[in-house]
């Protein structure tokens, strides 16, 4: 019976740090990437700082925790009948703003993991843009692509 | 003893849910779209033709002949701009032999008829827009140089119009 006080601390204990986990981790696919009409043979690019067409996700998690984010990305979008269009992305194409204000982002590569911090209220954003590269022969029609943002709380 | 037990699992539950907290991981997708727009198609649809010349005597095509000008068809994206580049001989063959052929001219027009043309010079190209049905023409006329002893023959060349967005 002595022996219960402790096992209760230790319970309170272990239990502190989850607490300072706070809220848990969400990640929201909030604007989608878009590059509206372009012409075959032309390529198109779309900028992380464009607030229309930039794509964006938004991340809530714990207080100031630091996070690792990691894109997968598409190297084609799909048209009509599987016709396929490249899409490239380079080392600036990405941003994170912790105050989650386009016009205040960190820029970074988006084939790279990059490792952000949370605002103190738990919060974040993600933006990222990209180049359309449509061949000179490009099928007409409509395309698309999926591209996802994976996050991980460090420890 | 009964007690002890349940906290014991209470911490492992604990110890438990902390591990995973610390290893939390999310995701989310959006989608990347585009539309494609019509693609350019060329059609070289006349052949610019001098007919019969004779030794010594020049003989130009202007690019105003509809019957004799060369005429390429240009189809894409409406209302779009385009720019137009040639290659243009200086030359045209017939077998070994060879005649100059020169100033070359060019016009452009939303319509086959030719109404509302713009006459441009076809080795500075041009940079035209496609109608609002995606239409464009484009006509060449030139200019051929027998020599005074041209030798007989039928004498070809080839112009390539290039069009891009």
């Amino acid at each position: 019976m002595t022996r219960q006080p402790w096992v209760v601390i230790g319970a309170l204990l272990l239990g502190v740090p989850l607490q300072a986990q706070g809220r848990p981790l969400t990640v929201t696919g909030v604007r989608g990437l878009t590059f509206g009409a372009v012409l075959p043979g032309v390529p198109f690019s779309v900028s992380r700082t464009d607030p229309a067409n930039s794509g964006q996700f938004d991340v809530r998690g714990p207080n100031n925790a630091r996070v690792l984010l990691s894109f997968v990305l598409p190297v084609a979008m799909t048209g009509p009948s599987g016709a396929l269009m490249t899409l490239s992305f380079g080392a600036g194409d990405a941003g994170y703003s912790q105050s989650q204000a386009i016009g205040s982002q960190v820029g970074f590569d988006p084939k790279q993991s990059f490792t952000a911090t949370l605002s103190n209220n738990g919060r974040g954003s993600v933006f990222v843009g990209g180049t359309a590269n449509p061949a000179t022969n490009q099928r007409a029609g409509a395309y698309t692509a999926t591209l996802t943002l994976n996050v991980t709380v460090l420890p | 003893m009964r007690n002890v037990t349940r906290l014991t699992l209470v911490v492992a539950a604990l110890a438990l849910t902390s591990t995973a907290a610390q290893a939390q991981t999310n995701n989310a997708s959006i989608t990347a779209t585009a539309s494609v727009q019509t693609p350019i198609n060329v059609v070289g649809a006349q052949q610019l033709s001098f007919g019969n010349v004779f030794p010594g005597v020049n003989k130009a095509v202007a690019a105003t002949d509809l019957t004799n000008g060369g005429r390429f068809d240009v189809t894409g994206q409406a209302s779009t701009p385009v720019n137009l580049s040639f290659t243009l001989p200086a030359t045209l063959s017939s077998g070994g032999n060879t005649m100059p052929i020169v100033n070359y001219t060019g016009m452009h027009a939303l319509l086959a008829t030719q109404a509302g043309g713009i006459a441009f010079t076809p080795s500075a190209g041009a940079s035209p827009t496609l109608s609002g049905t995606g239409a464009l023409f484009v006509w060449v006329g030139a200019q051929v140089q027998p020599a005074t002893n041209q030798v007989a023959g039928v004498y070809t060349g080839s112009i390539t119009m290039t069009v891009v967005y």
